[in-house]
């Protein structure tokens, strides 16, 4: 008659066997189990610089929208009021007949500014 | 003068270097060192735990995507843990993982029962038995140890679940109480009661077969 199993023979003998399993995993479930260990490794290294770099997101977007709205503020108004006062000027110009009339006397106000020039310089 | 002004700023250009590298190296050795501990903690532990749950869902493909998803979850979640942490939380996972799948597969079955289509475990399962002997064994050596294993395995799978996780946590894996506790969720009180539970049925099971 066989003797009762015991706890300690028990434990021995079920791990014995069960480590007996482990190294006689064919070569295929090895691969299989060495992928998947590099896929998780992998996964270490994505979340590492990922999370280090949205810690950042807030700040920057903060930064950003401030610069944005201090941009918007100061220079809409210069941007959009120069290039108008600039072009209604020489749009008068172009369409006054004075200026058709200097164009045609441009000898003689080349004369009058070297003239201009002389009496400066008599002056000076 | 002017050639110990240069003198001071080469000195300067090399002591910036020198404190730009050595303020970089440590996180980026650290986490070298890391990965690598890692690498190895995974590698010891990845064939025990797919045997593990190998023997809990006797399926090989579905205790290798069960293997997968607690490796992956370890070093997402838990890599910056100390490295002692790794074994219980790692086969936590793992346990939390197996419970998720017989969940899955009870509700399955129900579906299936509607539809008069039930399906169980196959009990003539036994992925052992198409591998090559290693250690140069006899056949029938071979084959007594086959059937002695598979005996132990349908034996603990017949367990109920805590107590098959707590036999398998303390026999198979080692772990103590403590760690049996943490990988479990649950107290310590309650690993030695379901330990106890466990090897008493066991020792009735298996006593006819083993000597």
């Amino acid at each position: 008659m066989k003797k009762p199993l015991d706890e300690e023979q028990l434990r021995v003998q079920a791990k014995a066997l069960f480590d007996d399993s482990v190294e006689q995993l064919d070569a295929a479930t090895l691969s299989r189990l060495n992928q998947d260990r590099q896929k998780a490794l992998q996964e270490i290294q994505i979340a590492g610089p990922a999370v280090q770099w949205a810690r950042w997101v807030p700040a920057g977007g903060l930064a950003a929208a401030a610069v944005v709205a201090v941009v918007v503020w100061q220079g809409a108004p210069v941007e959009h009021s120069a290039p108008a006062a600039g072009s209604a000027t020489d749009f008068e110009i172009l369409l006054s007949e004075d200026s058709l009339d200097m164009l045609e006397d441009l000898e003689f106000y080349s004369w009058m500014d070297a003239a201009n020039l002389d009496s400066g310089s008599d002056v000076g | 003068m002017a050639k110990a002004r240069e003198d001071w700023r080469m000195s300067a250009c090399v002591g910036v270097f020198a404190v730009s590298c050595s303020g970089e190296q440590p996180k980026e050795v650290t986490t070298l060192q890391r990965e690598r501990q890692l690498n190895q903690f995974l590698a010891s532990v990845e064939r025990r735990a797919l045997r593990f749950a190998e023997i809990a869902v006797r399926d090989r493909d579905e205790a290798l995507d069960l293997v997968q998803d607690a490796m992956i979850k370890l070093a997402r979640k838990y890599a910056s843990q100390p490295e002692e942490e790794w074994t219980p939380l790692f086969y936590r996972i793992l346990q939390n993982g197996i419970r998720d799948w017989y969940r899955r597969q009870a509700v399955r079955n129900r579906v299936m029962v509607w539809f008069g289509r039930a399906s169980e475990p196959e009990d003539d399962y036994d992925p052992v038995a198409q591998a090559p002997d290693p250690m140069g064994r006899t056949p029938d050596e071979q084959l007594e140890v086959r059937q002695a294993m598979r005996t132990l395995e349908l034996a603990v799978a017949d367990l109920p679940a805590r107590q098959r996780e707590a036999f398998m946590l303390r026999t198979f894996e080692g772990l103590d109480v403590a760690g049996t506790a943490v990988a479990m969720g649950c107290s310590e009180g309650s690993v030695k009661t379901h330990y106890s539970r466990a090897v008493h049925t066991l020792r009735d099971v298996l006593g006819d077969y083993w000597q």
